[in-house]
């Protein structure tokens, strides 16, 4: 874990870190890093990933609308929007 | 009369027997509220609509089985019309357009939901230290951290204020706070609640569940919480047993796992005899002690720190202040617009697991890290199985020790994470898990953990209840035995 591994991974996750605070944030994350890293250690060669702990099938359902349309709701609660729209700054020139 | 430090059922007692009028309890509730603000335990409280509900109970009795119990609601359940932050700046002015079903089970019940609890922020924190909106202190003593990210919900049961909360539990979120403030509180099996309308942190592991003064409230309450929700389709489509059924059975002949490569060393010496002492009362109570082993336990807490940052940084991509919350103020394009909004919104434990789940789950790191923690979570998921093919329950302490001073492990993140080191291990697991008071240590009080089978919560609630018929910890409040 180093600076330029930490700028790369803001921006992945779309944030940006202050500058005053950015050695503190190498140094957590190295540390963290390096807690993890004891995982390597342990020999899983045959082992299946466990995504889940139910690893059950979701069950099918019949294709029936349930849910109300909120739309009106959820627009009215979105930073900005229009009648039908979220609004965002003009993307297209 | 006062509902002060009563349960569920003593109150449930007072409302039948006309001593005192759902109205007189929810005001009594506001004005507990009040007097214990020091606390900080709330973030938004619902007064009118709450009196004008207990007024229309007392107008038109209801016999539902929690009318008129007033509850706190952790702020991470969406409550329809009334603001839900998640401890965040990010959503400090979300108001939601629809309730949890969680939310809504409890309130078709007949709680009244009097406000929404403080929480460290998205529940990433084990002492209440990163919510927005200030530390949560403990009742026990207000430089005393009460644990978390349930700390506001754990806080407001402790000194009395409520009979009941909601919290939910990702790596230990509700055992952990009902350790350090001397409450009871279960995470059910993973599946048993629904999750629909619960802000998502990790969603292989969160699981909602009850906080209470005991473990026959706890299950009052997991009886109306429970339910098979076809929107959210880890919903476990299972037979929901009445928990309270089952509580008084005796305990003889039934199996208590000791694991005997929990490693103790970092613990005090007063912490073990509190834990021994437990075991002990469980063997007056009929029941055996078997030794059982969980090798992989000790990696619980490192898989954990890979799983849930991973499955944190794809959830929280979607508070990127377009579709509602809090959005930054004149960007100058789309991406400023995120980058600006999440970096003002989230604060440093969320950016920090943030930024871990997006390198570990990045091209080169994936296999190195995600898949192989979650190959050791297979390995951690078998050593149960193979534990509970000999035992009913495995218990361990809940924490490493009681509530610790605000600020003294905020600086280092790997010391604040290893505060889990026990509850992990039933979130990566899916197991059911309860934390019940079982001493107290210079005046604060510490819980025991009770682990069980896959949808076994009813065993686990029994251990609880015929624990708590021969103690009295569950008794003990910051004011004295009551």
């Amino acid at each position: 874990m180093d600076k330029k591994t930490v700028t790369t991974i803001s921006y992945l996750s779309r944030l940006k870190i202050d500058s005053e605070k950015e050695q503190k944030i190498v140094k957590d994350l190295d540390n963290i890093i390096k807690f993890v890293d004891q995982l390597n250690d342990v020999d899983t060669s045959s082992i299946e990933p466990l995504t889940n702990p139910l690893e059950k099938t979701a069950k099918t359902r019949k294709d029936e609308v349930t849910a109300k349309n909120l739309k009106k709701e959820l627009l009215e609660v979105a930073p900005s929007a229009n009648e039908d729209y979220f609004l965002v700054p003009r993307v297209v020139e | 009369m006062t509902i002060k430090y009563k349960t569920i059922k003593e109150i449930k007692k007072m409302i039948s027997q006309k001593e005192i009028s759902n109205k007189e309890i929810v005001e009594e509730v506001y004005k507990l509220i009040d007097e214990n603000s020091d606390l900080n335990a709330f973030v938004t409280l619902n007064k009118d609509s709450s009196i004008k509900k207990a007024e229309d109970l007392d107008n038109n009795p209801s016999d539902s089985s929690l009318a008129g119990i007033p509850i706190a609601q952790k702020d991470l359940f969406c409550t329809k019309g009334i603001r839900t932050t998640c401890g965040s700046k990010i959503l400090d002015n979300f108001i939601p357009p629809y309730s949890a079903t969680v939310i809504e089970n409890l309130e078709n019940a007949g709680c009244i939901s009097v406000g929404k609890t403080n929480m460290d922020e998205f529940a990433m924190g084990s002492s209440n230290e990163t919510s927005f909106f200030g530390n949560v202190h403990n009742p026990w003593g207000e430089k005393l951290v009460p644990g978390g990210s349930s700390g506001g919900s754990a806080s407001a049961v402790a000194a009395g204020i409520v009979p009941a909360a909601s919290g939910t539990d990702t790596g230990g979120s509700i055992r952990q706070p009902a350790s350090l403030c001397g409450i009871t509180g279960i995470k059910p099996t993973y599946g048993r609640v629904s999750r629909w309308g619960m802000i998502a942190f990790a969603s292989s592991l969160d699981q909602a569940g009850p906080m209470a003064r005991t473990a026959e409230d706890c299950a009052l309450l997991l009886n109306e919480m429970c339910s098979h929700d076809i929107k959210d389709t880890t919903s476990l489509d299972e037979n929901i047993p009445n928990f309270e059924d089952s509580i008084n059975e005796p305990l003889k002949g039934k199996k208590v796992g000791v694991v005997k490569d929990l490693d103790l060393s970092s613990l005090d010496d007063d912490v073990i005899s509190v834990y021994e002492n437990s075991l002990q009362e469980f063997v007056s109570l009929g029941a055996e002690l078997v030794n059982i082993s969980l090798p992989n336990l000790s990696l619980s807490v490192p898989t954990y720190y890979v799983v849930a940052p991973a499955e944190c940084s794809s959830n929280l991509s979607r508070f990127d202040g377009v579709k509602f919350g809090r959005r930054s103020e004149n960007p100058k394009d789309l991406e400023e617009l995120y980058i600006q909004t999440r970096s003002e919104g989230f604060g440093d434990e969320v950016k920090r697991r943030i930024l871990i789940g997006s390198y570990v789950l990045s091209a080169g790191y994936y296999d190195a890290y995600y898949k192989k923690a979650q190959q050791v979570r297979r390995l951690i998921k078998k050593d149960f199985d193979e534990a509970f093919s000999d035992v009913d329950v495995i218990m361990t302490p809940t924490t490493r020790g009681p509530a610790f001073e605000i600020g003294s492990k905020v600086s280092d993140p790997i010391q604040m994470y290893l505060e889990d080191l026990f509850t992990i291990s039933a979130n990566l697991a899916g197991l059911p898990a309860m934390s019940l008071p079982n001493g107290n240590i210079d005046n604060r009080p510490i819980g025991l953990q009770i682990i069980g089978n896959f949808l076994d919560e009813s065993t686990i609630l029994n251990f609880g209840h015929m624990y708590q018929t021969k103690t009295n910890w569950h008794m003990f409040t910051p004011e004295g035995v009551k």
